[in-house]
């Protein structure tokens, strides 16, 4: 805590009371804290500054736009962007419900009900975590294509996917529900509720942070992806999704004359996502520090 | 080695007590580990078989002391609960008969016959009568025959534990009949699904997406990893994939200089990126613990203002998908970037900073680059779980050691860190790990680059960030495809990441002391 | 409105410790039974096998002559308060004890009727819109209580139901739970391990230790006639003062002999030995802190160590020449001040006590020399 002392300070620190010593370490701490907060947001100022630039589409050495405008906005929505956030949206909208009822199901299980294999599968789902997921998308996207869930449909495909594995995320959730007494599942089950009366009338109303941090986390993660994403939509604009449209965007044939595209896409996809975010930050927050405590 | 009495122990120095837990962890505490793991799969394989002698038997004095419902039902699943009344369960198991029976007939045979060879005949050029002229025409399908091969075993295992089930099922019901009670209805086994076995009713649907798009894809590549199925061996359009047997793993664990000039092996490009992939992952692990425990702290501080905004602002790099910032930031360090730009008009450089072009000392500043921005993406998330745990930290062990004279350094090495370290083992075992498979950050911010010429040449275009994982990935994306051999670095990536989970698992005291924080 | 016939259950736990050993219990249509026992003797999970929160691994249980062990606990038509509370915190109070009628579908204007008459009852009627958190643990209690007590089942579980509870309230709670069974008139099983409650609430009282039934009996039974020396020193508060001594007959007398001082055994007692042809044997001698008394000449040599100020009595820890530690109850109101100052630290005392207040255990079995054995607890003790 008190890092950044000079020499000169600790000859003042014999002079002066308690007080003063922890006003002087209070200010290095903001100064601290306020360079960090610069450096933190550093990036998204710039990339906000470099949407606005319209003398050259191509990455620059400088920061303030020369020619500011709109146009990269324009641009952006008569190219293929708006089909591209679309099908992020319908993903991530669709896969946020279905995974959240998925790992809802799985957690609340594992949490409550002792039955036999309960530990074989907890201990075989921590084994079959620790493949690298990579590998299993190149059948995935096999499997997919035989079913004709690829390219122009790739938006049922990426759900299906994103949606069938997410029973093995339930460690945060079951996390959560651990904490909830047992003796109230007891007590509604003596009051004469069946336990499924007691997963919806008791359980569920009291779970409503880890409710929607499980749907957050569930409708972020598809803005991000883009490896598998791209096998699925290889070479078929109309089935990218924001990241995977956006990437190409940055390959060395197209830089120089979308960049600035990219920075105002980045933009328009950041925005509702931040904000989403911000206002369910304090739910986050309980989800990330449980599932951390609970390892 | 010397183990010495609690008492004993008590009186060595500092360093002797250091030392002692040292060997003491390398000489007794590892090999129990190994020794408690081999035991347990011993354990494990012992239990399974005599469960399967168990149910066998049980199978065969079933039907020799079954009543003839019983046994016809060996035959004919369901049968005996049909015959007894409970009609629902019966036709379930008819159903799931009649449908295995007629998948095996029409397609299951013809999979599991074809899976030893995985494929005979493959693309040819045939006459085709209405063309009038000689075209390729396609046959088998190895990888189908693989995916499709595995399913039907799959399928075939559930059939008989569902048999199984038919006949436990047969025995119950004639125990109970015997005792005089009555059998359970088709509407108390629906009702039971949302009570007393609504465990299974949500367990099936997750449960079904993990086997068929999890476990089924895993088993797949590793049995991948023995074919060669690669971009020449397609399995389809242009030559049939076999087995090949360890081939693939004497490959990449070949210490041989291949042909065509390369001047590195498979084993010591996997031996570099392997080390570099832990290097990393030790790294991006603890850099990012410190300084996010130690930001939150300062957040955290008594007297510090605006502690909501900082923490927001910080929060504020989770919430921006990753693909957008890491790309951006990516950018900004390339040659013709802002942050060359920016040096060069302060004037601080002439020419500009191969920040992800450089291969001196190993690409060591594009390495040093990736750690550094990992911990601009990592810091908010560490800062906010620190700042949970900081927070539960009794609040009077920090009162008893100012009254017993600690100091802020004190506290913090005797009380903050400890607390931390023994909350947060596990979280840190599994963030070395996902660090280890870290793909986003390195293939967005470098792609793996600077590029290693000399590894590069054995296999594909590796570069000195390059991690296991992405390697991985270019090995199958590359102009050669090489899947069997991305398979077999994938199998290698879950060996190392079990071993070190196994050991570090069996050493966290949160896991062996429980009780020592509560 | 039901009795409970517990028939050689047995509970086993997956790692194959045994919790509840072959436990036999006829519990009779309105009896209230506390099980009473220190913790891990196995009284809450009996308890949780009668509500069918815990699997029966042997034997039965039947309430009402129906054999349960297969019904769900919302079949068994029972009512249970829980040690703390298990109030839904999302829930109003009135919600709270609504809860189990709405699940049996039963229309509202007859809920208000129950919940507010419950409520009127147990004298929570002005919180029952608030939500558990914003109640003491006093109220907790209460609606906790209210919420078993509207659904007229047939027996009525209590799993240590006061002992979050500050002492005052504790008290207060344990008569308001008298007043409560004379209104319900049901049948009540009630687990605790404060031997007090046990005393004060039950008809019957069952004694556990390790999962073994130590003894079945009324308060004054299990007071007066301890069937072993487990019970003995369990129940009564300090608990019985215990001594290694012999017994001996001296024609139709019996004499112990504690510490050097031979005391003669009432009339009653020595009848009583003599009819079971106990002669002379070592015993293991127990006499309660009521009962021993300060001699001013004669009786046994003690050193006071402690003297505890209790209000109306004086608890006097003294040892005996041997280094024995006997605890003696003095009621202040018999003794002078200047008596009671005397009573310091160091002080020497005699103390003393009647042939009639004596027990007597075998010091091998531990068992009551006196007490009778009934047949089926053959087996107690024995392990």
């Amino acid at each position: 805590m008190n890092k950044a002392v000079t020499k000169e300070e600790k000859a003042m620190r014999r002079h002066m009371g308690l007080r003063a010593t922890r006003a002087i370490s209070n200010t290095v701490i903001h100064i601290l804290l306020i360079v960090i907060s610069i450096v933190w947001l550093i990036p998204f100022i710039f990339i906000t500054l470099q949407s606005f630039r319209i003398e050259n589409a191509m990455p620059v050495g400088y920061v303030i736009p020369h020619q500011w405008g709109i146009d990269n906005y324009i641009n952006l929505f008569k190219s293929d962007f708006p089909k591209w956030y679309l099908n992020t949206f319908i993903v991530a909208v669709v896969t946020a419900l279905i995974q959240t009822i998925i790992v809802l199901c799985m957690s609340y299980t594992l949490s409550r009900f002792r039955f036999k294999m309960r530990k074989p599968l907890m201990r075989f789902m921590l084994i079959l975590g620790m493949f690298p997921g990579m590998l299993t998308m190149i059948i995935l996207y096999r499997v997919l294509a035989d079913i004709g869930l690829t390219q122009a449909n790739a938006v049922p495909g990426l759900i299906l996917v994103y949606v069938a594995s997410s029973g093995m995320g339930y460690y945060v959730s079951k996390g959560f529900f651990d904490t909830i007494p047992k003796s109230l599942d007891e007590a509604a089950r003596v009051d004469g509720a069946s336990r499924a009366q007691v997963l919806t009338r008791i359980i569920l109303p009291l779970s409503k942070p880890i409710v929607i941090y499980t749907i957050l986390t569930a409708f972020m993660a598809p803005w991000g992806d883009f490896v598998f994403a791209r096998y699925v939509s290889f070479g078929t604009s109309s089935g990218m999704n924001v990241a995977v449209g956006m990437y190409n965007w940055l390959n060395n044939d197209m830089i120089t004359t979308r960049y600035t595209m990219f920075c105002a896409g980045g933009v328009i996809v950041a925005i509702p996502v931040a904000i989403l975010f911000m206002c369910l930050q304090k739910y986050y927050v309980e989800g990330v520090t449980g599932g951390a405590v609970k390892g | 080695m010397k183990t010495y009495s609690e008492l004993e122990y008590l009186r060595l120095s500092k360093w002797q007590k250091f030392w002692y837990k040292f060997a003491r962890f390398f000489c007794v505490v590892i090999p129990n580990g190994i020794k408690n793991g081999v035991f347990a799969i011993g354990r494990f394989f012992k239990k399974l078989g005599l469960g399967i002698a168990h149910e066998c038997k049980d199978i065969v004095t079933t039907f020799i002391y079954g009543d003839w419902k019983t046994k016809v039902s060996y035959l004919v699943m369901g049968f005996g609960c049909i015959a007894r009344g409970q009609i629902l369960r019966g036709i379930l198991f008819f159903l799931f008969e009649g449908i295995f029976i007629a998948y095996m007939i029409l397609y299951g045979g013809y999979w599991l016959g074809m899976l030893p060879s995985l494929g005979k005949l493959g693309p040819a050029e045939e006459y085709d009568e209405v063309l009038d002229t000689f075209v390729v025409k396609y046959h088998d399908n190895s990888f189908r025959i693989l995916l499709y091969g595995v399913l039907t075993i799959f399928f075939i295992i559930a059939f008989i534990y569902t048999w199984r089930v038919n006949i436990k099922q047969n025995k119950i019901a004639e125990g109970i009949i015997k005792s005089g009670k009555k059998l359970k209805s088709g509407k108390d086994d629906l009702r039971s699904l949302v009570d007393d076995n609504f465990h299974k009713t949500l367990l099936a649907l997750p449960l079904t997406g993990i086997i068929v798009f999890t476990v089924l894809p895993i088993i797949f590549m590793i049995l991948v990893a023995f074919t060669n199925y690669d971009g020449t061996h397609n399995g389809y359009t242009n030559n049939l994939f076999h087995w090949v047997g360890m081939d693939n793993f004497n490959t990449i664990l070949s210490w041989d200089v291949g042909t065509g000039g390369s001047v590195q092996s498979y084993a010591a490009t996997f031996g570099e990126i392997l080390l570099w992939t832990l290097i990393w992952a030790f790294f991006a692990t603890f850099t990012n613990y410190f300084l996010g425990m130690f930001v939150a702290m300062m957040i955290n501080k008594k007297g510090i203002r605006f502690k909501k905004g900082f923490r927001t602002i910080l929060v504020l790099t989770i919430a921006i998908p990753q693909f957008i910032s890491l790309l951006y930031v990516s950018k900004m360090f390339s040659l013709n970037g802002i942050v060359n730009g920016i040096l060069k008009d302060l004037g601080w450089i002439k020419d500009a900073i191969d920040f992800w072009g450089s291969t001196a000392n190993n690409g060591l500043l594009a390495r040093v680059m990736v750690i550094v921005l990992n911990i601009w993406i990592g810091i908010p998330y560490l800062m906010l779980i620190a700042t949970g745990i900081l927070m539960n930290i009794p609040q009077d062990l920090y009162e008893s050691s100012k009254i017993d004279g600690a100091g802020a350094w004190k506290q913090y090495t005797k009380i903050t860190l400890p607390y931390m370290l023994f909350i947060t083992g596990p979280y840190l075992l599994t963030s070395f790990t996902s660090n280890m498979n870290n793909f986003n950050v390195i293939y967005l911010l470098t792609g793996g680059a600077p590029t290693n010429a000399a590894a590069s040449a054995a296999s594909g275009s590796v570069g000195y960030t390059d991690l296991l994982i992405t390697w991985l990935f270019k090995i199958t994306t590359g102009a050669e495809s090489q899947y069997n051999l991305a398979s077999v670095i994938g199998i290698l990536v879950f060996i190392a990441v079990a071993v070190i989970s196994l050991v570090v698992y069996g050493v966290l005291p949160s896991v062996k002391n429980e009780e020592d924080f509560q | 409105m039901a009795s409970v016939k517990l028939t050689k259950v047995k509970k086993i736990y997956d790692n194959k410790v045994v919790a509840v050993h072959d436990f036999d219990l006829e519990i009779k249509d309105k009896e209230f039974v506390v099980f009473v026992g220190p913790s891990g003797c196995g009284k809450s999970t009996t308890l949780r096998m009668i509500a069918g929160l815990e699997d029966i691994s042997e034997g039965t249980i039947e309430i009402d002559g129906v054999v349960v062990n297969d019904l769900q606990p919302k079949d068994r038509d029972i009512a249970m308060v829980f040690q703390n509370y298990a109030l839904y915190p999302h829930m109003t109070v009135y919600d709270n004890i609504a809860f189990s009628l709405r699940l049996q579908k039963v229309p509202e204007d007859v809920i208000y009727e129950k919940v507010t008459n419950a409520a009127q009852i147990l004298g929570i009627t002005d919180y029952l819109l608030r939500k558990p958190r914003a109640l003491s643990g006093g109220q907790r209690q209460r609606v906790a209580i209210g919420r078993a007590m509207v659904r007229n089942s047939k027996v009525f579980l209590m799993d240590e139901p006061l002992s979050n509870l500050d002492a005052k309230l504790r008290n207060q709670m344990r008569a308001e739970i008298i007043l409560l069974r004379q209104k319900l008139d049901t049948t009540f099983v009630y687990v605790t391990h404060d031997q007090t409650e046990a005393m004060t609430l039950g008809d019957r009282i069952v004694i556990m230790k390790d999962g073994y039934i130590m003894q079945v009996g009324t308060p004054t039974e299990v007071f007066e006639m301890p069937a072993n020396l487990f019970v003995a020193e369990f129940i009564g508060a300090p608990k019985m003062n215990i001594m290694k001594t012999t017994l001996t007959k001296e024609g139709d007398k019996y004499y112990v002999n504690p510490f050097g001082v031979k005391i003669e055994v009432d009339g009653e007692k020595g009848a009583a030995l003599a009819s079971r042809g106990i002669s002379g044997c070592d015993v293991t001698l127990g006499v309660r802190p009521e009962h021993i008394t300060l001699a001013k000449e004669g009786g046994i040599p003690c050193t006071l160590e402690v003297n505890e100020m209790m209000g109306s009595e004086l608890h006097l820890h003294v040892f005996t020449e041997d280094g024995t530690r006997i605890i003696v109850r003095v009621p202040t109101i018999g003794l002078e001040a200047s008596e009671r100052e005397a009573l310091v630290a160091g002080q020497k005392v005699n103390i003393t006590f009647s042939g009639k207040v004596m027990h007597f255990f075998d010091p091998k079995t531990e068992e009551n020399l006196l007490c009778d054995k009934k047949p089926d607890d053959e087996d107690i003790g024995q392990e």
